[in-house]
């Protein structure tokens, strides 16, 4: 969180993490089409040819004043390739909250299990841990036929039993909850530490 | 000093005052009079966009800033993969019309000089080495008591936080 006292502004860094097709780059192409302009700024993607992000996908969103404060909200993506390790890590730094986007397809629970432990592996080196941070989990990939039950997703990923939500990115269902969620639970987090 | 806590989380926050703002953004004019430069930015190592010089009107300086701090975290991955144990402390982008040059200041913020080719490198490097130093004084300054002790974030702010996402997300 990074606060200016001469502007009035508060700044968050928000992270979506998942392993690699989860939804994550959607998520925030969603939101994109969705605010209104004055509120946005530019969605920028780093991709490769085969559109897999490489290093990160950013967008800035405002909400307008905030009793005479600025929030502004820093969203960035991670690449969930495994072999892009290290630029997972360093998007990490100074992250005020996350939103891990989980694939709820059957056959993508051990690389959502993985993913997981990397995010609490990366978020360790920096003395942090899950049990601790502002973390959300969205299900992803609601309406694929043969998408895992919650309660199975639940019982293997939602171990500390962080706020939960199904979505369809594709089609925006579930995004914008989780975001709110997200940013309710860090600002609880700043509030119970003050 | 920058004014930095430590939540229980281990996640950090940067407070900046209203005088250190003041010197800083002081800094980066002078130095853009001095360089010429098209735009100069000084930002924290997370990509946060603290102040801004110069034709900035015509540049995505949020953006830049984001893309700016992880060119130097990348960079710093490779310092460790070819052995360097410090951070590289300063890259260069070169280009046709414009140049780019970026040197951290201190461990948590950098400085952004974009400046077109006629501009001699040796002169911005003069100049933006005494700038950094100019930065460094002002963050590592006290922190006056200003705004310290004021709660940044009440209930009453998280409720109206609350009911704003909810208008713009309709």
């Amino acid at each position: 969180m990074f606060i200016n006292w001469a502007l009035q502004e508060i700044n968050l860094k928000i992270v979506y993490y998942g392993p690699g097709m989860s939804g994550k780059t959607t998520n925030l192409e969603y939101i994109h089409s969705k605010l209104d302009p004055s509120l946005k700024g530019e969605l920028v993607s780093l991709k490769t040819k085969e559109d897999r992000t490489i290093f990160f996908d950013f967008m800035q969103i405002e909400v307008g004043r905030i009793k005479g404060k600025k929030p502004k909200f820093n969203l960035y993506t991670v690449p969930g390739q495994v072999y892009y390790a290290s630029s997972r890590k360093v998007i990490l730094n100074g992250v005020d909250g996350i939103v891990f986007v989980a694939d709820s397809q059957p056959h993508r629970m051990e690389a959502n299990i993985e993913t997981l432990l990397d995010l609490e592996s990366n978020l360790k080196q920096d003395n942090q841990s899950l049990e601790e941070f502002p973390w959300v989990i969205q299900y992803n990939k609601r309406d694929l036929p043969g998408a895992e039950s919650i309660d199975v997703l639940q019982k293997r990923l939602n171990f500390f039993n962080v706020p939960h939500f199904e979505a369809v990115a594709v089609r925006g269902d579930g995004v914008f909850n989780t975001l709110k969620a997200v940013i309710n639970s860090v600002v609880q987090n700043v509030q119970n530490q003050l | 000093m920058v004014q930095t806590r430590k939540l229980k989380d281990g996640s950090r926050q940067v407070i900046l005052n209203g005088k250190q703002y003041e010197v800083i953004t002081k800094v980066l004019s002078e130095l853009a009079a001095k360089t010429k430069a098209s735009a100069i930015l000084f930002a924290d190592m997370s990509g946060q966009l603290i102040s801004q010089r110069g034709n900035v009107e015509e540049m995505n300086t949020t953006v830049l800033s984001a893309l700016a701090a992880s060119d130097f975290a990348a960079t710093s991955e490779m310092a460790k993969l070819v052995g360097e144990e410090a951070k590289f402390k300063l890259l260069f982008h070169e280009g046709e019309k414009r140049n780019v040059y970026l040197s951290n200041v201190g461990d948590d913020f950098f400085l952004v000089v974009v400046f077109d080719v006629s501009v001699t490198l040796g002169l911005i490097r003069i100049y933006t080495k005494k700038a950094i130093e100019d930065l460094t004084a002002a963050l590592e300054e006290e922190a006056g008591s200003e705004a310290s002790d004021e709660n940044i974030i009440d209930s009453d702010f998280s409720t109206l936080l609350g009911n704003a996402l909810d208008d713009s997300f309709k």
